[in-house]
């Protein structure tokens, strides 16, 4: 059981895992699978897995006591795992996105459930996360209860997706080669989607706030978190930004992962989709396209006033997003 | 969080708003502060160019005051759009062929031609750095434009923390609207993608070239590191299926008529004392 150590993974001694106890359950190659220790109350129902994306590290999800999604979903009862993908290096730069989904996150599916007596588990998709389970949701529809997914791109082709504009013409073969793709070079493109903002008011405006020792080390945490990138295993890196970026092929319906279809209108399942309103890096209507292509006849749709990172660590958003899900969850 | 950082933040902090009267982070900061240094420069800079233009209540010319601004604007910020490598200054010099059209020949011909067409993806790499470049600029000129023309009139009245704190975060909103427009805009976008593959192709023949030097040496290259992991990831994928693949039935027992001597590789019958070789034995350690 660790709490808020390291496990060593990190390139930085300062790295943080997370403020919640949590064992690790399951492990292949650099993925770790964690069960989340409960804090108030017996956990109850179906468990609950956390999927975050590929392109940050998952400790945002339970970056400290009162910033933690992981924590709040806790106080509210819920059984609660997290896959953390680890840092790739040259040795997974010919891992796909099938290997992802196919393979490690089904690897973790059939661990958990095997903890559950094999009944179907919830699944919380977050970021490019979320795209991962509406993949695996569509492959493995059996196995998926309920479908999750916050602040997720689908429609990659609406017009205020200026990732998607910016990456279209690019030569994504040559752009990856036959190596990964650092994590510094798609920060470098966060970054230049609102430079300003995110180069020079975010620090003026910490200043301005003259904030005391706590405040700082909050900023200061945040800011870890935010260039603590993983480097992106180039082939599933490749396929991502052709298939979904390029070809939309998701909102289009024409994606295969391991060769089999993966199809929206096959989600039968319950869907709760959360999207930022002010989410500069995937605009409200890419997420809100679920509701459309989905072929659940239970999708809801809560859009909040936040922005992409506020999602999961504004102060509204702790108030608001674990006790929206548990209260969704609770009446399916 | 480190002490020594803390107490640096604390004496710039200390020092009030960064559009406060006599807020100098350059000075008292601290080593381990050095890092909000240059956004704090550049906020004071801001706060010094704003009050030169709202106190200068007598000027006679506001609109030249207002183009000022908006000039210090677009000097101050020119260089925010850097990214942590080397911007390309210029092209690579040329391989030394006195003509493109000239054929090739001989021994060196593959790694003559590999340095050219490295050279000329560096030659658009450098064009295409110029474009976006210059979309930038373009990006602050409209913002400076458009910030100056909502700017209030200059004032007798020496302007507070608080109205340059207000006009800072303008500008900031003008800066990002005009940025905005230009990048979601079909120039920036092939500006872009030609910048990222014309590097793209640059690094493709340079590590070429750097593959056959390693050969040279008798080195490992990336390629035969590629090939073995791809040899490694075949392998795992046959260990995972033969590790789901049901267990084989296992095979009737034979009968005791049928108990004939199995057959060596070359399909001659195994003797017997082949077959009970090393059943019985005892390994040396």
């Amino acid at each position: 059981m660790t709490a808020g150590g390291t496990s060593g993974a990190g390139p930085r001694a300062e790295e943080r895992e997370g403020c919640s106890a949590r064992e690790e359950i399951w492990s292949c190659g650099k993925l770790r699978l964690y069960r989340y220790r409960s804090i108030a109350k017996p956990a109850r129902g179906a468990p609950l897995l956390i999927v975050y994306a590929l392109v940050n590290r998952p400790y945002m999800m339970d970056l400290q006591e009162d910033r933690s999604l992981i924590r709040g979903l806790l106080t509210h009862g819920l059984d609660v795992y997290l896959i953390d993908w680890g840092y790739p290096d040259g040795a997974d730069r010919f891992t796909t996105l099938a290997d992802y989904i196919d393979r490690l996150l089904h690897g973790c599916v059939e661990r958990i459930s095997s903890l559950h007596g094999g009944a179907p588990l919830n699944l919380l998709g977050v970021c490019q996360g979320g795209v991962l389970s509406l993949c695996y949701a569509a492959l493995h529809r059996e196995r998926v209860r309920n479908l999750i997914t916050m602040v997720t791109p689908v429609d990659f082709h609406t017009p205020a997706d200026l990732l998607s504009k910016w990456v279209r013409k690019i030569d994504v073969d040559a752009w990856v080669g036959s190596g990964n793709v650092p994590g510094d070079a798609l920060n470098q493109l966060f970054l230049a989607l609102m430079p300003f903002r995110l180069m020079q008011q975010k620090y003026v405006e910490l200043w301005r706030s003259r904030p005391g020792p706590e405040k700082l080390r909050d900023f200061m945490r945040m800011e870890q978190w935010i260039f603590d990138s993983p480097d992106q295993a180039g082939a599933a890196f490749r396929e991502f930004v052709t298939w979904f970026y390029q070809e939309n092929r998701l909102a289009r319906g024409t994606l295969r992962i391991a060769g089999r279809a993966v199809e929206l209108g096959a989600l039968e399942m319950p869907i709760l989709n959360l999207i930022g309103a002010r989410d500069h890096l995937v605009p409200p209507a890419a997420s809100a396209a679920l509701e459309r292509l989905a072929g659940s006849a239970d999708v809801t749709t809560i859009e909040l006033d936040l922005g992409h990172i506020g999602m999961y660590v504004s102060a509204r958003a702790q108030r608001e997003v674990p006790a929206a899900i548990a209260h969704w969850l609770s009446t399916r | 969080m480190d002490p020594d950082f803390l107490r640096a933040w604390q004496t710039l902090a200390g020092l009030g708003t960064p559009f406060a009267a006599g807020a100098n982070p350059a000075a008292p900061g601290g080593d381990t502060a050095d890092g909000f240094a240059p956004f704090a420069e550049s906020a004071r800079r801001f706060a010094a160019a704003a009050q030169a233009f709202l106190a200068g209540g007598a000027t006679a010319q506001p609109a030249a005051a207002a183009g000022a601004f908006g000039d210090f604007l677009r000097d101050q910020f020119a260089g925010l759009f850097k990214p942590p490598w080397p911007w390309p200054a210029a092209a690579e010099p040329p391989s030394g062929r006195a003509s493109a059209e000239a054929p090739v020949l001989g021994l060196g011909r593959e790694h003559v031609l590999r340095a050219e067409r490295a050279a000329r993806a560096w030659a658009r790499l450098v064009e295409a750095h110029g474009r976006l470049h210059r979309l930038w600029f373009d990006a602050l000129r409209d913002a400076a434009a458009a910030f100056t023309a909502g700017l209030p009139p200059p004032a007798q009245e020496p302007p507070d923390a608080q109205t340059i704190d207000r006009l800072y975060d303008t500008w900031i909103e003008c800066a990002e609207e005009a940025y905005a427009r230009i990048a979601h805009g079909p120039a920036f976008c092939d500006a872009l993608a030609d910048y990222v593959n014309a590097s793209s192709e640059w690094r493709e023949e340079s590590g070429a070239t750097a593959e056959a030097w390693a050969r040279l040496f008798d080195l490992p290259t990336r390629r035969e590191i590629n090939t073995l992991t791809e040899r490694l990831r075949a392998l795992e994928e046959e260990v995972r299926m033969l590790r789901a693949a049901p267990a084989p039935k296992a095979a009737p027992r034979p009968r005791a008529k049928a108990r004939e001597q199995p057959a060596n590789a070359d399909g001659k019958p195994r003797r017997a004392h082949e077959r009970a070789r090393g059943a019985g034995k005892k390994s040396k350690p």
